[in-house]
């Protein structure tokens, strides 16, 4: 760490310590061999990720849970960039009242708008399905792809446009040829990001899913409150691996630094 | 609207019928059951009464609504007061050590609220032992548990909200220029004043907002108070899920609802108020 304070070290060292800890016993007491918990485990073994993935159970929540978050994740992003889109291209005011409608959602506390769509799906007539989680979600994460990729939009050189439009291109090439190139890392993150987030919610998924398959986390909760089961802990390393592999990958093929607001580029 | 308005209205059409679904008619819904009638079947009626707003001035309710309110004001302070030189510090990192913390917090971020209190009350177990260094000084007689508690709470939702803070403020603090502190060192602040007197000031507006976020998302906390503390402890968020899923009182749970929207809305207006008129 070059040109930081040993004060400066040591807080951020620290910072580091406290965000891992909870994460570093869940994943050590994953690997305990007995069925109690123990941290350090006494003895250590992979059995309990036998039981998690041989278990149809684990395994049908885990695969609801990615079905949601896949689905929720397509849908948001579907709907956010035709509004970033056309506040940018077209300056509508249309498009812009629209961003801040759909992004008022995910400003709400949590309960509020759990509350929301269980008394809305209510309403409709249409119970405890899983789809109620997938239009659910994608609407209270809407505010995060129509920010980022607006970030992306912002960044398009409007000459670029002007060119391609006097060289005889339409807007659909336009779209095409200089717009797409450049907002495709913008999109695939705002993507990502509902992705990640739908995965892991619980409070909406919970309250507007009925008894269908619970999704993972709230699988995760019924057994935690239920008492202690190791599996869960493999769960928890579950969920921080698809986190992990989901975070790296875009650190590999995107700019990272730029994707989430720094403007000014980093060498080294 | 240059040329072909017609066409970039087409485009809208789409997302405006998603919102206008699935946010603009689910919120009309919520304000109208709100002021429904439960009739004694338990099923809600359209009407206009305001009996359950009434029950928003119990105790019962206003209780909880100051525990959430207080548990969210401390959150955003330690949150937000630890995030600010942590960001500053990651944001003068090498490239890769950015890259490597942005990846962590991300990561930690995406850990579903239920993982993290599951981990924070296997810490905080007697079992586990985070107090058995204090039992070895003498100072314990015995390893206790240190959950449920608001203490137990309040370090969980910190943690919680810390990644999301670092990231908020992370574009703010990336793009001040470096050389303004180095200034302030060269006439003899040592960092930590420079970044107190210098940094801080110049960073009000987004420090405010990163606060005020943290406070909307914490006053709706369930799952944390919920497990790590105690039932007379509890939150808003525990008491409206309860009146919907346990009592089966959706009208009052919606009238809840609104109610914290409300004080919620009356809240940030009168901290915009107060920013604006300090703002030079």
């Amino acid at each position: 760490m070059p040109g930081l304070s040993p004060w400066g070290r040591l807080l951020l060292t620290v910072t580091a310590i406290v965000l891992a800890a909870p994460l570093v016993v869940v994943a050590a007491v994953s690997l305990n061999a007995s069925h109690r918990m123990f941290f350090p485990p006494a003895s250590v073994s992979l059995r309990w990720y036998g039981v998690f993935f041989g278990d149809p159970a684990w395994r049908a929540s885990l695969g609801a849970s990615l079905l949601v978050a896949t689905c929720a994740s397509l849908l948001s992003t579907a709907v956010a960039l035709p509004i970033a889109y056309g506040a940018w291209r077209h300056g509508s005011a249309a498009a812009r009242w629209l961003g801040s409608a759909g992004s008022v959602l995910f400003l709400m506390p949590g309960i509020v708008s759990a509350m929301m769509f269980v008394i809305f799906w209510g309403a409709v007539r249409h119970v405890g399905r899983l789809e109620n989680i997938i239009f659910s979600h994608a609407a209270v994460f809407l505010a995060l792809p129509v920010a980022i990729i607006s970030v992306g939009l912002q960044a398009i050189d409007r000459g670029l446009i002007e060119a391609a439009g006097t060289m005889g291109a339409d807007e659909a090439a336009a779209f095409r040829l200089v717009i797409r190139p450049a907002i495709t890392p913008h999109v695939i993150c705002g993507a990502l990001f509902v992705f990640v987030l739908s995965l892991n919610e619980y409070l909406i998924a919970y309250m507007v899913s009925g008894f269908t398959t619970p999704t993972l986390p709230i699988r995760i909760f019924d057994t935690m409150r239920a008492g202690y089961e190791p599996t869960m802990c493999v769960a928890a390393v579950v969920f921080m691996a698809i986190g992990l592999a989901v975070f790296s990958a875009l650190a590999v093929f995107g700019d990272l630094p730029r994707l989430l607001g720094r403007e000014t580029a980093l060498e080294g | 609207m240059r040329r072909g308005g017609g066409g970039g209205l087409a485009l809208l059409l789409a997302p405006a019928l998603f919102i206008g679904a699935f946010a603009g008619w689910p919120a009309l819904i919520l304000i109208e059951t709100s002021v429904a009638h439960q009739d004694l079947s338990g099923m809600a009626r359209p009407a206009l009464e305001f009996g359950h707003f009434a029950e928003l001035a119990r105790p019962t309710f206003l209780r909880p609504l100051a525990t959430s309110f207080a548990l969210a004001l401390a959150t955003a302070v330690i949150a937000v007061g630890v995030a600010f030189p942590v960001t500053w510090l990651i944001a003068r990192l090498r490239r890769r050590a950015q890259v490597a913390w942005l990846v962590c917090l991300l990561t930690s971020l995406s850990l579903s609220e239920v993982l993290i209190v599951f981990a924070w009350q296997t810490l905080l177990s007697a079992r586990v032992g985070l107090t058995a260094p204090l039992v070895w000084l003498g100072l314990l007689q015995r390893p206790v548990s240190l959950s449920p508690s608001l203490g137990a709470a309040l370090a969980c939702l910190v943690y919680l909200v810390l990644p999301y803070v670092i990231l908020l403020l992370y574009p703010a603090v990336s793009r001040l220029d470096p050389e303004i502190p180095q200034a302030a060192a060269t006439m003899g602040a040592s960092p930590a004043r420079a970044i107190l007197t210098v940094v801080a000031p110049i960073l009000r507006a987004p420090l405010i907002t990163a606060a005020l976020g943290v406070m909307v998302t914490t006053v709706g906390a369930y799952l944390t108070p919920l497990v790590l503390a105690k039932p007379q402890q509890w939150t808003v968020g525990i008491v409206i899920s309860r009146s919907v899923m346990e009592d089966g009182n959706a009208p009052l749970g919606a009238a809840q609802a609104v109610g914290v929207v409300a004080l919620m809305i009356i809240l940030l207006a009168a901290s915009r108020r107060l920013t604006r008129d300090g703002a030079p």
